[in-house]
């Protein structure tokens, strides 16, 4: 007798077969789809938001470390060519901003400063204030380590008097940047897994109310892969529309954090508008959807098909 | 066509289902397989559709040792056995025409041709006025001939069928022997699980009887149908 090992195959006729059937089983029984959905569009919101409020203090942190400067203090006997070459050398290291500031400079914005009282700095005989070079230092030059070392190698040249850039507010800002960055992570992971187990759950519910349709299919043939499939092409479309619908919710929260009613959410806005790059968080999101929807799909499948 | 050496089934801490099977079927043969509930009639048919593997020894289908067979073949060798369950494993959610056409769809039949072979199927067994309608619509001796029609559209070497008339009155029990004898005459081997002691009468062939899990005679035409009326 010949087995029919290889069947007569048409790669046109399954796929269609495949859609029709993953399409069917949506009209047929769309309430365990929207659940499925549901469930897909809450996890895929959540990483949205926590995406947002991500970047929101992203935003937040560089705000706040704008101003962080480093300032060399010059003595009186600093040549000319050895404060050129200093500059030149902080620039490199750096790649901030350098700038020499004059003892007259300086004076002027410690007087502005002081305001009122300032006024009695004018009548000074004699400035007191040193040559300066102010470093306006870059976010990637902010590394409390890095900024502690450089400091110490400026301050061993013999004509630098003191050097100052806030070790301590850095250090606390760097604090505060490392442990949002850790709660990110402990966010995302947290998000990720329960999307995982509630998808996979919510799938396995969709599932079981087919498992009838499983066993006859791979009792009269059809292999895994073959009934595999449609589930598979489910979960992407589920994924997709789920992905598609939590990038329009997204959108829509920050559209009401923005407007005037949204004003106990003004925390969350940077002079007035939130921060987010659409087009990476809708990959994101659309992306996210798909791959949860065919992990989930493939997982919940597996256990129905030992026939 | 069906070659069984010493088989036994035992499921863990329960009593073996099957004990020291040998049998062989030939090709085109049409089989009785009988016995009271629990005989272990529907098992034996189990593991030649690969639904259940033997705890011991081997089995040979078609010259292939099924005992030895990879998960992943299994599918491959389930589309040359045709099944007709007890419980008929319709799908309510399909159509008559597409509960038939399943098991081509499996193996990637284009649409059309689909429709037209479970369409002529389901004319050889005068329910093609039925193609577009649910299951469920149907009586039990239609469910019946879907099932069989499944079972038969893709021309399947063997044909199993756990007893097939077991919801049918005498009249359709008749009618559904009588068309697997027609398969059979058509060269398909045929095995059929029944307690009906009357259709074996009737139809006198080759009959296996199982009791406690043992294959207990294996007699042909007369005999057969003596030791069945014998029994009545």
């Amino acid at each position: 007798m010949q087995w029919q090992r290889e069947p007569t195959v048409s790669v046109a006729a399954k796929l269609s077969y495949f859609v029709r059937s993953a399409t069917g089983s949506m009209v047929r029984s769309p309430f365990v789809h929207v659940i499925a959905i549901a469930a897909l569009v809450l996890s895929l919101l959540g990483y949205g938001v926590a995406r947002i409020a991500s970047s929101q203090l992203d935003a937040l942190m560089a705000s706040l470390g704008g101003d962080v400067e480093l300032t060399v203090y010059l003595g009186d006997g600093a040549s000319g060519e050895a404060v050129d070459e200093l500059e030149k050398s902080l620039a490199n290291r750096t790649q901030g901003l350098v700038r020499r500031v004059s003892p007259a400079e300086a004076l002027g914005r410690l007087a502005t400063q002081l305001g009122d009282q300032g006024r009695a700095l004018t009548d000074l005989a004699e400035n007191p204030l040193p040559w300066s070079l102010e470093v306006r230092l870059p976010e990637g030059a902010r590394d409390p380590a890095s900024l502690a070392a450089l400091a110490e190698k400026v301050r061993a040249l013999h004509f630098v008097t003191q050097v100052d850039y806030g070790a301590e507010a850095l250090e606390r800002l760097s604090l505060i940047s490392r442990a949002i960055t850790l709660a990110g992570l402990v966010v995302f992971t947290l998000v990720f897994l329960t999307a995982i187990v509630i998808v996979s759950a919510t799938l396995q519910l969709a599932i079981f109310s087919r498992r009838d349709e499983i066993e006859i299919q791979k009792l009269v043939g059809a292999t895994d892969r073959f009934v595999r499939m449609p589930f598979l092409i489910e979960g992407l479309l589920q994924g997709l529309v789920a992905g598609a619908l939590a990038l329009g919710l997204s959108f829509a929260l920050v559209r009401v954090i923005e407007s005037e009613h949204g004003q106990m959410f003004a925390f969350a806005r940077l002079s007035g508008r939130v921060v987010v790059d659409w087009l990476r968080l809708g990959a994101e999101q659309v992306g996210g959807g798909v791959l949860l929807g065919l992990s989930g799909s493939f997982l919940a499948v597996r256990r129905f098909l030992r026939v | 066509m069906i070659q069984m050496f010493h088989v036994t089934k035992a499921y863990p801490g329960d009593p073996p289902v099957l004990t020291d099977i040998s049998l062989d079927i030939e090709k085109a043969e049409f089989i009785f397989l009988t016995g009271p509930s629990g005989a272990g009639k529907s098992t034996l048919l189990k593991l030649m559709f690969l639904a259940e593997r033997p705890t011991k020894v081997q089995i040979l289908i078609g010259g292939r040792n099924i005992a030895r067979v990879r998960d992943s073949s299994v599918p491959f060798l389930r589309r040359n056995i045709g099944v007709v369950f007890q419980d008929f494993k319709l799908l309510p959610t399909r159509t008559v025409a597409e509960n038939v056409g399943f098991t081509l769809d499996v193996i990637g039949v284009p649409r059309d041709e689909v429709r037209d072979k479970s369409v002529k199927m389901l004319r050889r067994v005068g329910l093609e006025h039925k193609a577009d309608v649910s299951p469920l619509k149907l009586s039990g001796g239609e469910q019946q001939r879907v099932s069989l029609c499944r079972a038969l559209v893709n021309d399947p070497a063997i044909l199993l069928a756990d007893e097939p008339t077991g919801n049918l009155d005498p009249a359709l029990t008749v009618e559904m022997l009588d068309l697997l004898t027609d398969v059979n005459a058509r060269g398909t081997t045929v095995v059929v699980a029944t307690h009906d002691a009357s259709l074996i009468a009737r139809y006198r062939r080759r009959t296996l009887r199982l009791e406690h899990g043992s294959l207990v005679s294996d007699e042909r035409g007369h005999k057969a149908a003596k030791l069945m009326t014998g029994e009545q």
